[in-house]
């Protein structure tokens, strides 16, 4: 509980933090903080909703090939978020729609062109579990940002779990062609100046 | 050494498991180039490899790897993360690591750390003792003072670090605190100060942009964020718990329980109150 402290400086507002708030937020699997208003993590449940009102979202970047989850499709309509369905954009030939395939040069690009709008922001950046979809966009973005490969390849493997990254996703962070990325220099980000 | 081999197969599966067929897909080297017969290449003794030397004319040149806009422009240090907006963590910062920080635009940096101090453990007093003693008999040279050896060069590397921050226009708080150990010992006192110290620049917005940081990003700076998230955040300790398995990477000693249990009592200004506070 809170308690007013009376201060004779009436320019300060004090307030003494005893205890943590009563009303705990749940984050969603894997989540974290990116840059400023912009977030990344595996698929939000119903129990994250009081976390992601904090965030105010504006745009949710949904990277996986399936589609999420009814509930969490209702709560981004509920809360005027854009979801932007850049993972099942793919021209899939149904024969081969696998869940594990990775991103492909096209929804990277794409993925990357939302990020660096600020229009968009905030932004969360998810998939089903938060590691290696949203990685692999992460790791592009970082990359854009001129960090060094073994950096990258840290942070992505922070998000991947006991089974490790996979070397695919990070051939695709190594070889992806930053020259491919398109955007209007008005609308980047501050946090990407160079 | 056969055993051996196999612990390292199974890492070495652990790590870079994929989906077998997304690996053909890619790597059509891999499906194309081999011999069909050998299903398994690396079992081939040397001298029979002649049969595929009629594949050798090959072109496989449109199968490497195109790297574009290789050089990187910064190298973040060693477990760089944000935090929230206006605070990020990592491990210490090396000089490679100063261009990245500087383009940060730091106000305060916060070192949770025992570099550069003293360190009295056990040991130290007793051989401290056996000196006095020695001293006592008379049979003592004068070279007491002589500074330790340093072997990991640590004080060569926090004056360097100090000088560099001294050109930049960042405040340093270097706040001592020693690896957690066991909860509740006397050394305790001090990490707890120490916590409750940097919890309070954290408070302040005006401290902003903030990089908290310990030796290895790991474990002072896991309980500091975990202590965030939990007094001024209100996260569920789940939560906080598999953010700080991200960094420590399954050592913890007492770290969650510290995170867990210790209740500070900390003053908070509501006119420079960060937004991601909760109350």
């Amino acid at each position: 509980m809170s308690v007013t402290v009376s201060d004779h400086d009436s320019k300060k507002n004090l307030k003494i933090i005893s205890q943590p708030p009563t009303l705990r937020i749940i984050p969603p699997l894997n989540f974290c903080p990116v840059e400023k208003h912009l977030y990344r993590s595996g698929q939000p449940s119903i129990i994250n909703q009081s976390f992601l009102q904090d965030l105010n979202l504006k745009t949710i970047i949904w990277l996986a090939s399936e589609e999420p989850q009814e509930d969490f499709l209702d709560y981004c309509s509920s809360n005027n978020i854009d979801i932007e369905f850049v993972g099942m954009m793919n021209d899939y030939n149904y024969q081969s729609v696998n869940p594990w395939d990775a991103l492909t040069e096209g929804t990277i690009k794409k993925a990357l062109e939302l990020i660096l709008n600020k229009e968009n922001h905030p932004l969360l950046v998810c998939c089903g579990m938060g590691r290696h979809r949203t990685g692999t966009v992460i790791g592009c973005l970082r990359r854009l940002q001129g960090w060094n490969l073994a950096s990258v390849s840290e942070e992505y493997r922070r998000f991947t779990g006991a089974r490790g990254g996979r070397i695919l996703v990070e051939l695709l962070i190594e070889s992806f062609d930053l020259g491919l990325v398109e955007v209007n220099s008005e609308m980047i980000p501050e946090w990407l100046k160079n | 050494m056969a055993t051996n081999g196999s612990v390292i197969g199974d890492l070495y599966r652990d790590i870079h498991e994929v989906p077998s067929e997304t690996q053909l897909e890619l790597l059509p080297m891999v499906e194309n180039g081999l011999d069909s017969t050998n299903s398994c290449p690396t079992n081939v003794p040397e001298g029979t490899g002649n049969s595929t030397d009629a594949n050798d004319e090959r072109d496989y040149s449109n199968l490497a790897l195109k790297i574009l806009n290789s050089k990187p422009q910064y190298y973040p240090p060693l477990n760089f993360s944000l935090v929230e907006d206006g605070i990020y963590r990592s491990g210490f910062p090396m000089p490679l690591n100063y261009p990245f920080i500087e383009q940060l635009g730091l106000k305060t940096i916060i070192y949770l750390g025992d570099l550069g101090l003293e360190k009295v453990s056990k040991k130290d007093e007793k051989a401290k003792k056996e000196k006095k003693e020695k001293k006592d008999k008379g049979d003592y040279k004068e070279e007491s003072d002589k500074p330790k050896k340093d072997k990991l060069g640590t004080t060569e590397i926090l004056k360097g670090y100090k000088e560099w921050i001294a050109t930049t226009s960042i405040e340093l708080h270097h706040l001592p605190m020693e690896s957690s150990q066991e909860p509740f010992v006397q050394t305790q006192t001090q990490a707890q100060d120490s916590l409750t110290h940097a919890l309070q620049l954290m408070l302040d917005k005006n401290n902003f942009p903030m990089l908290i940081h310990s030796n290895k990003g790991k474990h002072r700076i896991g309980v500091l964020v975990g202590l965030m998230r939990k007094l001024l955040q209100g996260w569920c300790l789940s939560g906080i718990f598999e953010e700080y398995e991200k960094f420590a990477l399954g050592k913890s000693e007492y770290d969650l329980e510290c995170i867990e249990i210790w209740q500070p009592e900390l003053v908070v200004d509501l006119n420079s109150k960060p937004d991601f506070v909760r109350l």
